[in-house]
């Protein structure tokens, strides 16, 4: 599903990622670890597309389509989804309309009917409750006013309703009490199926405890050190990430 | 300026038996503004807009004969609204619409009835001065105590068809009665081509406990100059909420001053400006806090995009000995384009102690963190800074608090953002 192969990328001219290659295939759940600085959320930014990150060497491919041909837009018509470290907030735009302006986005380009508005609050309104928000978030403006808790819920609210086929946690778990933590852990869980498949970013063993990746791949200074399955997490957790440095 | 001493004196020729008062009063107006001048750069309050442009043009005053066709459908006319229809100056009263308990007399008849209302004071308003002295058009609107006025009043003044530069200086005065309630329009539009220029001057003023909605809409053609002076005076307890929004014109320039003239008074006057091409908005706000209790609130927006340029100047003044005004001034820009140029200048003047403050002003670009956030999600990147401009304009209509007038002012938003997107 997503290719990466000897990945080479920076941002503003400074090189960050040294050569990283990564196989995901559907219903997979890869975590990637590493400290703050490693490359994490360059990586994220990269598959993304934005704008200043620049691919000096290497590929991506998505569905064996070229990524970083393509637009930040078309890359999410295309599935993929990113739950930001830093929601923005985006004053005077409301949230309801913003996720139902995105899954209609979604609907045209598969050729379906977009949603009118009732059945959309009726969709909008189960998701919800899947990541136990109150509604007044939804007639509030994107992200605006939100406690950090709200604002990565309203993160997993988005990506149960545009059903992404990759979805990018970034640091999802960073600034959430133990009980929000749950909630979104479970959202991801439950979302879970052997067609999605997902890149949760974290500094903190501490997600993989309530989400079960399949692999976990250490990031320090831009390139993988150490790939394995759960039983890393826990090592990491005991050890943290000297031992792995150079 | 030797046009508007030739029109000057045409006028007084056009109507040699006009009362005697208002002639004399026409007569030292003219003088006064002859004696101010056009702006320059040297003076403090008009510094950042060029006049020289209306100066050196030869606009020659409108005349019966420039009533053009009257066009089968009013333009602009919103639904549910009473209609008041002036064409290139000329009032269109077989078009007009008035509602029970409001009277429109002629701006004479009003002026025999009110002559002190209408002294210069010592303006130093230089379009004040001259609009007193041309004064030829508008409509007094009275809306008579105790009247609750259910649908809208929608002033419309439409500039089309010209067969040469013309200029107008419409007087519009608003009096609310004590007690009444009621929603005024007031719509400048043009359609033209050939440049043309309005020096309106607008008075409300409202009466112990009314209640005025005050929008102004200005769409004049962008080969049209506009220069208005907006006078509110706030009796006790009265209300006022105004909503300017700001399209058209090529140079417009917006004077607005608020009096309270008694305690517990409630203003809020919000302004939305979209300017493109070359187009340049200057507004300057004085609210002059002059009693006990008042509460005023401002929000200015610019949104400018290309070459356009934007002043808003801003400033409350508290007088001495008042308590409890609580005053918050506000003002925010976008520019879209890196040769768009906003000028911005918040005031305070606090002379008592017993006051709640805040001013404040920001200027700056589309987010791209929002930008990317919105494209992240599939939303292309026309419409995410289409959504992001349009929630930037958000709180300033949401205090356009009549639907059809909010329903047409959101498409005329609209269309400007396609508009100006699609130039880029």
């Amino acid at each position: 599903m997503l290719e990466i192969k000897n990945l080479h990328a920076g941002v503003a001219g400074k090189k960050i990622l040294n050569g990283i290659s990564l196989t995901v295939k559907p219903g997979e759940l890869h975590a990637i670890m590493g400290r703050n600085g490693s490359g994490k959320s360059t990586l994220a930014n990269v598959i993304t597309g934005r704008d200043n990150y620049d691919v000096m060497e290497g590929t991506i491919t998505y569905n064996g389509i070229d990524l970083l041909e393509m637009s930040t837009d078309d890359r999410a018509l295309a599935g993929i989804f990113m739950s930001f470290q830093y929601p923005v907030v985006i004053p005077g735009v409301n949230n309801t309309y913003f996720i139902r302006a995105a899954l209609n986005a979604k609907l045209k380009h598969k050729g379906l009917k977009e949603i009118n508005a009732a059945n959309f609050m009726r969709l909008i309104r189960e998701k919800l409750k899947l990541v136990d928000m109150d509604e007044k978030y939804l007639s509030r403006a994107v992200n605006d006013g939100f406690s950090g808790g709200e604002k990565k819920r309203n993160e997993i609210l988005q990506m149960l309703t545009l059903e992404p086929t990759l979805s990018i946690l970034d640091e999802t778990d960073s600034g959430l009490d133990i009980d929000a933590l749950k909630i979104v852990a479970e959202g991801v869980n439950n979302f879970r199926n052997g067609e999605r498949a997902f890149l949760a970013i974290t500094h903190y063993p501490r997600l993989l405890e309530y989400m079960h990746p399949d692999y976990i791949h250490v990031l320090i200074d831009g390139e993988f050190v150490k790939s394995g399955d759960r039983s890393l997490a826990f090592e990491l957790e005991e050890k943290g990430y000297s031992w792995l440095e150079k | 300026m030797t046009y508007l001493k030739e029109q000057f004196d045409a006028l007084l020729e056009y109507w040699p038996d006009e009362d005697q008062a208002l002639r004399s009063l026409r007569k030292d107006a003219f003088k006064h503004f002859n004696k101010l001048g056009f702006p320059n750069k040297k003076w403090e309050e008009w510094k950042f807009t060029n006049f020289s442009g209306i100066e050196k043009s030869e606009y020659r005053l409108s005349w019966a004969d420039d009533l053009p066709q009257i066009p089968s459908q009013i333009p602009g006319q919103i639904s549910d609204t009473h209609t008041i229809f002036i064409i290139n100056g000329h009032y269109q009263s077989q078009l007009t619409d008035i509602p029970h308990g409001v009277t429109v007399p002629t701006g004479l008849d009003h002026f025999k009835s009110n002559p002190d209302f209408y002294a210069l004071n010592g303006s130093k308003n230089p379009f004040f001065a001259l609009n007193t002295s041309m004064m030829n058009s508008g409509v007094p609107v009275m809306v008579a105590p105790n009247t609750i006025v259910k649908k809208p009043i929608q002033v419309i003044y439409f500039m089309t068809d010209l067969s040469d530069p013309l200029m107008n200086h419409p007087r519009y005065i608003f009096e609310i009665g004590e007690n009444s309630q009621v929603t005024i329009i007031e719509h400048y539009i043009g359609i033209s081509g050939l440049p043309y220029f309005v020096n309106p001057v607008t008075q409300a003023t409202l009466g112990q406990n009314a209640s005025l909605n005050h929008i102004r809409i200005q769409e004049d053609d962008e080969a049209g100059n506009h220069t208005a002076s907006t006078h509110y005076n706030l009796a006790f307890d009265s209300r006022l909420n105004a909503t300017g929004i700001s399209i058209g014109g090529q140079l417009v320039r917006h004077d607005i001053q608020l009096k309270f003239y008694g305690d517990g008074a409630n203003a809020t006057i919000n302004g939305l400006s979209l300017t493109e091409h070359n187009q340049h908005h200057d507004q300057h706000v004085l609210v002059d806090h002059q009693n006990d209790a008042c509460h005023s609130r401002q929000l200015f927006k610019y949104i400018l995009a290309d070459k356009s340029s934007g002043v808003f100047n801003g400033k409350v003044i508290v007088r001495k000995n008042t308590k409890q005004t609580d005053a918050d001034q506000s003002n925010k820009n976008l520019l879209l384009s890196p040769t768009a140029l906003m000028n911005a200048n918040p005031q305070l003047e606090i002379y008592a102690d017993d006051v709640k403050c805040s001013h404040g002003s920001t200027t700056g670009q589309i987010d791209p963190e929002a930008i990317f956030y919105l494209c992240s999600r599939g939303i292309s990147k026309r419409k995410a800074t289409e959504l992001i401009i349009s929630g930037f304009a958000k709180d300033i209509l949401d205090t356009v608090n009549n639907e059809n007038v909010n329903a047409y002012v959101s498409d005329k938003i609209e269309n400007w953002l396609e508009r100006v997107q699609s130039d880029d």
